[in-house]
């Protein structure tokens, strides 16, 4: 099965190859990889095997994937995602593009998303996060983040969602001009106030100089599931979430 | 002065059209006693960025009013200072447009747009810092790499000279400064592995004066500061606007940082002159003296900041001092006479020196080099300080500026050299997420570096500061906040939030005899005055 799996994962990668790229030899290949290695792996990882930005070595481009594609989110970056555009010649990009396309598919999550689907219900993930147009608002938006995130990065922040805070989810705690505590999280701030989310959902926005005893504190309000989740159930999950891609 | 200042206050606006731009070198030289007047980049040769104006004081700038905004047609980064010269602003607008605008009423009398060509190489946006204006024309650099003579009066093209090949990475985003008959200006580049340069052109015609290299080639002094041919693809630009020392007919620019920036491996040795002072004589451009920061750079710490040329005491003597805060977290005092180091203090957290040694140069800490793991140094990539200008101001004798409190993750990779592609060496992660740090809008002593306020900012400022008599300092945020800040203490006397990132420098000049105000923020310039 995973044979069979693995195989059509390679023909549509190699479907995906454009033949026309003039800058595919194995020295083109090299020159991509070594650019890749010094611009590229900081967010996509030394292999493409993904991070703070997806994994590039799965076969699947999800913004695109002809050469035309590859060379305008190489060169002009993706809006609405991190990636920033890379400032290339034409032929430096391709040698990217043949770099990426040289690269052997990783295999597919192994859990199964059906099952993965009902335990985001089950644990609870449903009620802060939002995905397929239901969920809460505490959490991050995870309705495409098999766009986004390797499974590894799934994976962690399932196991250890506390190894890792965005500034966005850190708990800012204050007490208000009127003297009620308040806690949540920061979605904007200056240096004269503070636009924050409350932990029931509610908008406020606040001179910060009328605050009193605020603190900011790096840690994650989602729980650690490392002993509460099965092996299988968190292969289940990632493969649930890795497939979270609207077209 | 104050005859010229009437004929401002009588002209009404239609006929100020009449005379305008008719700046000649010695007004030019003058600039400072024209403070109705807005004339060259940093306002005046010495570049303090000052202004002896006083309507607008620290008393009453609490009322200050927006009296026009002027929407620019662009979704580009707007790092402008306008001119103003005898009621009538000139406005470079990215990429490479011009417009000319009444002062008292925001309203355009014409626009040179500049058609570019594909792909135009610029390592951070498609941005120009102004204009320079001289005997009824506007001069304006191009981000494919051309400097254009306009005329003030229209906006025609008068002349258009290719100052190198943009295809090969070079693109203008510098304000040219007018000096005599001559137009000088830089280039940008230093991503690009270019070899830089500083140029000067006649005004009437667009021939080439002189080019002076910032690096020099194999048998030129400090030709061996570069091994092989790295000499030719160095980097060393000169992408921000340098000062005129008029008694000793000294132009006095900073340049960038060598290329590859973050991988130094290629190119063992000082790299002359990079990330240096440099001292031109005006009529040949030869070097009269240079003054390095940062041998060896491997940070991009370009010195790129506006020289603040200041004649004081220094030991019980008059001395000619340049007052000059670089990237690299140390604020430096030298004589501008030779480029001879006097004093150099942090101003800034910075842990990649034990500080600088007698002649001025880094005590460089162990292990703070770019690593291919990321090794944390602060300050960050950005720098301490960077290209935004800084303020000196008479009255105060104090020295101002925007000031960034982060750190970067500095990695090493491998590169390449191939022509029109960015040639850096890796890919820093400049803002750390975790820890974004913070800016401020500093004053320093400018003879002991000793910090006399902040104004604390939640992020870290592009905006540079503007000081007037009337004891205000002006400044801008990324949040989108202009402010007016009291130069002797700091504190907060008004703000305005504009709603644009504010990546520019703010001006002062009169129109109709009353003190206004100009910043642009997101793709608008905004002027400020206390009403009628």
């Amino acid at each position: 099965m995973h044979k069979i799996a693995i195989t059509l994962w390679a023909l549509s990668l190699a479907a995906q190859q454009d033949a026309r790229n003039p800058r595919a030899t194995p020295e083109d290949i090299a020159a991509g990889a070594k650019t890749f290695r010094s611009h590229c792996a900081p967010c996509h990882g030394l292999n493409a095997e993904g991070g703070r930005g997806p994994n590039l070595a799965g076969g699947r481009l999800y913004h695109g994937s002809t050469d035309e594609d590859l060379i305008r989110n190489i060169s002009e970056g993706i809006p609405g995602t991190e990636m920033p555009g890379a400032f290339y010649m034409e032929d430096r990009v391709r040698q990217i593009i043949a770099y990426i396309r040289s690269l052997r598919a990783t295999a597919p999550p192994t859990g199964d998303p059906t099952r993965g689907s009902a335990l985001f219900e089950s644990t609870g993930c449903v009620r802060c996060h939002l995905a397929g147009g239901r969920g809460g608002r505490l959490g991050p938006d995870l309705t495409q983040i098999g766009r986004l995130r390797s499974q590894q990065h799934l994976r962690q922040s399932i196991l250890e969602p506390g190894a890792l805070v965005s500034p966005r989810y850190r708990v800012v705690s204050f007490k208000n001009p009127s003297g009620k505590q308040i806690q949540g999280f920061i979605m904007n701030e200056d240096t004269y106030t503070v636009q924050v989310i409350d932990l029931d959902e509610q908008l406020h926005s606040y001179a910060r100089a009328a605050l009193r005893d605020y603190k900011v504190e790096e840690v994650s309000t989602m729980p650690p599931y490392k002993e509460t989740l099965t092996a299988e159930q968190v292969n289940d999950l990632v493969a649930y979430l890795s497939g979270l891609r609207p077209e | 002065m104050k005859i010229r200042h009437s004929a401002i206050v009588c002209c009404a606006a239609v006929s100020c059209a009449a005379f305008a731009a008719d700046v000649t070198h010695e007004r030019l030289v003058n600039a400072a006693k024209e403070s109705g007047n807005w004339m060259t980049y940093s306002g005046s040769y010495r570049s303090w960025r000052y202004s002896g104006l006083d309507q607008i004081s620290r008393q009453n700038a609490s009322r200050l009013k927006v009296e026009w905004v002027y929407q620019m047609p662009t979704t580009l980064m707007v790092e402008t200072t306008p001119l103003v010269i005898d009621g009538i602003m000139y406005l470079s607008e990215p990429p490479s447009n011009v417009v000319a605008i009444d002062a008292a009423t925001g309203r355009q009398f014409w626009r040179y747009r500049r058609e570019l060509p594909k792909p135009i190489n610029v390592c951070c946006g498609q941005v120009n810092r102004g204009v320079a204006v001289l005997g009824g024309r506007v001069f304006v650099g191009t981000v494919d790499a051309h400097l254009v003579a306009l005329d003030a009066k229209t906006g025609s093209v008068l002349w258009d000279v290719e100052v190198a090949d943009r295809k090969t990475g070079h693109s203008i985003t510098v304000a040219p400064l007018a000096v005599k008959d001559m137009i000088v200006c830089g280039i940008s580049g230093g991503e690009y592995g270019i070899r830089g340069f500083l140029d000067a052109y006649d005004a009437a015609t667009g021939k080439r004066r002189w080019r002076f290299w910032t690096i020099p080639q194999p048998g030129e002094p400090g030709g061996d500061s570069w091994p092989g041919d790295t000499w030719k693809t160095g980097g060393a630009p000169t992408w921000v606007t340098g000062s005129f020392d008029v008694g000793q007919n000294l132009i006095i620019w900073g340049t960038g940082n060598p290329s590859p920036d973050w991988n130094g491996d290629s190119r063992q040795g000082n790299n002359l002159y990079s990330d240096s002072a440099i001292a031109l004589d005006a009529d040949t451009g030869k070097l009269k003296w240079y003054f390095q920061f940062v041998p060896h750079d491997v940070h991009d710490w370009d010195a790129t900041q506006v020289p603040v040329l200041v004649d004081a005491e220094w030991g019980g003597q008059p001395r000619k001092l340049i007052y000059w805060a670089h990237r690299g977290g140390f604020y430096y005092v030298l004589d501008r006479e030779n480029g001879k180091f006097l004093f150099g203090t942090p101003f800034a957290k910075q842990t990649w020196a034990k500080g600088l040694d007698a002649a001025g140069h880094p005590i460089r800490l162990p292990n703070i080099d770019p690593s291919p793991e990321g090794t944390y140094v602060w300050p960050g990539v950005q720098g301490a300080t960077n290209w935004y200008s800084p303020s000196y101001n008479p009255i105060t004798k104090l020295f101002y500026l925007s000031v960034w409190e982060n750190r970067s993750v500095y990695r090493k990779g491998e590169q390449e050299y191939s022509p029109g592609n960015r040639y850096i060496g890796s890919v820093p992660l400049i803002d750390l997420p975790e820890d974004p740090g913070h800016g401020a809008i500093r004053a320093l002593n400018p003879h002991t570096g000793e910090r006399v306020w902040d104004y604390r900012l939640h992020t870290k400022p592009w905006a540079g500061v503007l000081s007037t008599g009337g004891k205000v300092v002006f400044g801008g945020s990324d949040e989108g906040h202009f402010f007016a800040l009291d130069a002797d203490t700091g504190k907060e006397v008004w703000r305005q939030n504009l709603g644009g990132i504010i990546r520019a420098n703010p001006i002062t000049y009169l129109v109709d005899g009353r003190q206004l105000v100009s910043i642009a923020a997101g793709s608008a310039l905004f002027t400020f005055s206390l009403g009628r």
